[in-house]
């Protein structure tokens, strides 16, 4: 499978490296659609952070299609335009999105300011997430640059902290509306913080206080926030494929533990969790991990904020935790 | 990890039943693949397959019922490529890749048509050796017996138009037929084998077995029985070697698989030196 996707990526990379020469050259000085602030950010948090702090003053825009795992991405010309006519692009960190520097490296920065949403914040390192001690998971991560994992969100004080980078970007773009962003972005972040308020003190009258989740490592920032054991099947990188010995322990972990829920990823397939439920009679809920969003939710207008209520209720229920 | 303990997990025994059933079949279905050059289908086929679920979805189809369009769609694209080999001038490499080129083209214009995905599709279409469901073993053992049931009952037509198709036709063989068959039954198996245990054990299992017992065996009853039974040691052995090493299974039994072809090789060397 592993395979098969670069095979895909590799195509993919070719038809952007096609449709990049080709666009930029034509659109140099291409004017801009509207004179408000243009963003365009890569990832569903991003995109909704910058929504948030934009009010009605600036477009953002949510680069990849929902649905698409950051690693099979595939820009379109009008995406290529859209960022050739912003002058901000907001992307997560260089291990989430590797190919983001790339993508804007042609623009040159007097145009374009730049967001590294990471910035300031500590990555952990991808092998720190998932159960100590196991280094033996470490066989995912040939495509992570240096092994940091890159889901800093889910740690909602993490996430505050992307506010004010992104914020940053805002005003240095728009002074003119600065106020009016410093004020959007603040009352974001109030919800942000109310809802770090309400994990802590649900997560913290857990029966329970391991979570077990049956697929790749996504979630550590969020237990490590929380102070919850983290057990994953495989390490951070997306594509991973775990060992019949971890899961082995993964089955003896969820025997052990009593555990009566073991997790799984929104908008993948439960086939481990599945797996691991056969085996055990373990019960499987599902967790966002927000990066990406199916379309209909999309559409729907679901926000982060949502997609984190409706996983600190599946953590409720998962964890025996009372409500 | 101890053996004993490890083999006291379902998820182990549906590797190892349903792993071995997949590579009999495939290592049967290889031995024809490979000798009229279209080894490289099952790869192929599986390019195939990510354009016809862009289509699904395109159809609304999700998740798993995108199986009911991919399966059509990919028999008909193995079709085509053995239409391409029979009319035009196009060799059995170049028609497995013009069609699979075709289809990842397709299902990137499709995928971006329809607006973006509802799901991660890769987690959905290609499966794991450690996670295949109590129903899909069955489906193996379904698969598994159809194929071979089919393989055994046309026995005679396929070694002839494996070896001489001109010959075939010429003693009465409806070589078309026997040919559709063919890529037919290996479009089947590379869809439903592809979500049970990902595309690169497919593709492999496809190739390494029946590559090695071509190199050892003399005739062609004895090249499908040892394909067969070098793929099954391959599964059985990689996965336990998996355990042991705590490497994951799939990339362990391809590289057995090579190693086995290799030993074959070599074995082949010195038998033809005595």
């Amino acid at each position: 499978m592993t395979a098969f996707r670069w095979r895909v990526m590799l195509l993919l990379a070719a038809a952007c490296l096609v449709f990049f020469t080709g666009c930029s050259r034509e659109t140099t000085s291409g004017p801009a659609a509207t004179n408000r602030l243009q963003v365009v950010t890569t990832l569903f948090p991003l995109y909704d952070f910058a929504r948030a702090i934009a009010g009605n003053r600036a477009e953002v825009r949510l680069l990849l299609p929902p649905g698409s795992e950051p690693h099979t991405f595939e820009p379109k010309p009008e995406d290529i335009l859209a960022i050739n006519r912003a002058a901000l692009f907001v992307y997560t960190n260089r291990f989430m999105e590797p190919w983001a520097e790339d993508l804007v490296k042609g623009v040159p920065r007097d145009r374009l300011t730049v967001v590294d949403a990471s910035t300031g914040l500590v990555l952990l390192d991808a092998a720190a997430g998932h159960d100590h001690g196991h280094g033996a998971m470490e066989e995912g991560h040939h495509d992570e640059p240096s092994g940091k994992d890159p889901h800093i969100w889910l740690d909602l004080t993490n996430a505050q902290a992307m506010v004010d980078t992104i914020l940053a970007g805002f005003v240095a773009r728009d002074p003119a509306n600065r106020d009016y962003y410093a004020a959007n972005a603040a009352a974001y972040k109030g919800k942000l913080a109310d809802l770090d308020r309400r994990y802590k003190a649900t997560l913290g009258t857990c029966k329970n206080r391991t979570l077990l989740h049956a697929g790749h490592a996504a979630f550590a920032y969020l237990a490590r926030r929380y102070g919850i054991t983290y057990v994953s099947a495989t390490g951070v990188a997306a594509d991973a494929q775990t060992t019949p010995s971890r899961m082995a322990e993964l089955v003896k972990r969820v025997r052990a533990l009593k555990l009566q829920y073991n997790f799984s990823e929104e908008l993948v397939s439960p086939r481990v969790a599945e797996t691991i439920a056969t085996e055990t009679g373990a019960r499987i809920l599902r967790l966002h991990a927000a990066h990406n969003i199916s379309k209909d939710d999309l559409a729907a207008g679901v926000t982060f904020l949502d997609l984190m209520e409706k996983n600190l209720a599946a953590l409720a229920t998962g964890l025996q935790c009372r409500q | 990890m101890d053996i004993a303990e490890i083999l006291s997990y379902g998820f182990m025994q549906r590797a190892l039943l349903a792993g071995s059933l997949i590579a009999v079949l495939c290592a049967v279905l290889g031995c024809f693949l490979v000798l009229r050059r279209l080894s490289l289908i099952g790869d192929g086929l599986a390019h195939v397959t990510f354009g016809s679920v862009a289509l699904a979805l395109l159809l609304k189809f999700y998740a798993a019922s995108a199986l009911f369009v991919s399966l059509p769609v990919v028999m008909l694209c193995s079709l085509g490529i053995l239409k391409l080999t029979e009319r035009a001038r196009v060799t059995g490499d170049a028609a497995i890749g013009i069609v699979s080129s075709l289809g990842i083209a397709i299902g990137v214009i499709l995928a971006s048509l329809g607006g973006g995905f509802t799901a991660d599709l890769f987690s959905y279409l290609f499966g794991n050796i450690l996670a295949i469901s109590r129903a899909e073993v069955l489906l193996a053992v379904v698969l598994c017996a159809t194929v071979l049931l089919l393989v055994t009952f046309f026995y005679h037509e396929l070694v002839a138009i494996t070896f001489n198709e001109e010959l075939a036709r010429i003693s009465g063989i409806r070589t078309g037929r026997i040919s559709s068959l063919l890529v037919l039954l290996t479009a089947l198996t590379v869809v439903l084998a592809m979500k049970l245990v990902g595309i690169m054990l497919i593709s492999a299992l496809l190739i390494l077995p029946s590559s090695a017992a071509l190199q050892l065996a003399r005739g062609f009853r004895t090249t499908l029985l040892l394909a067969a039974l070098l793929g099954v040691i391959a599964v059985i052995g990689g996965t336990f070697a998996s355990v042991m090493l705590n490497i994951p299974t799939g990339a362990t039994i391809v590289l057995l698989n090579f190693m086995i072809f290799g030993l074959a090789c070599f074995g082949k060397r010195l038998l033809a030196q005595e």
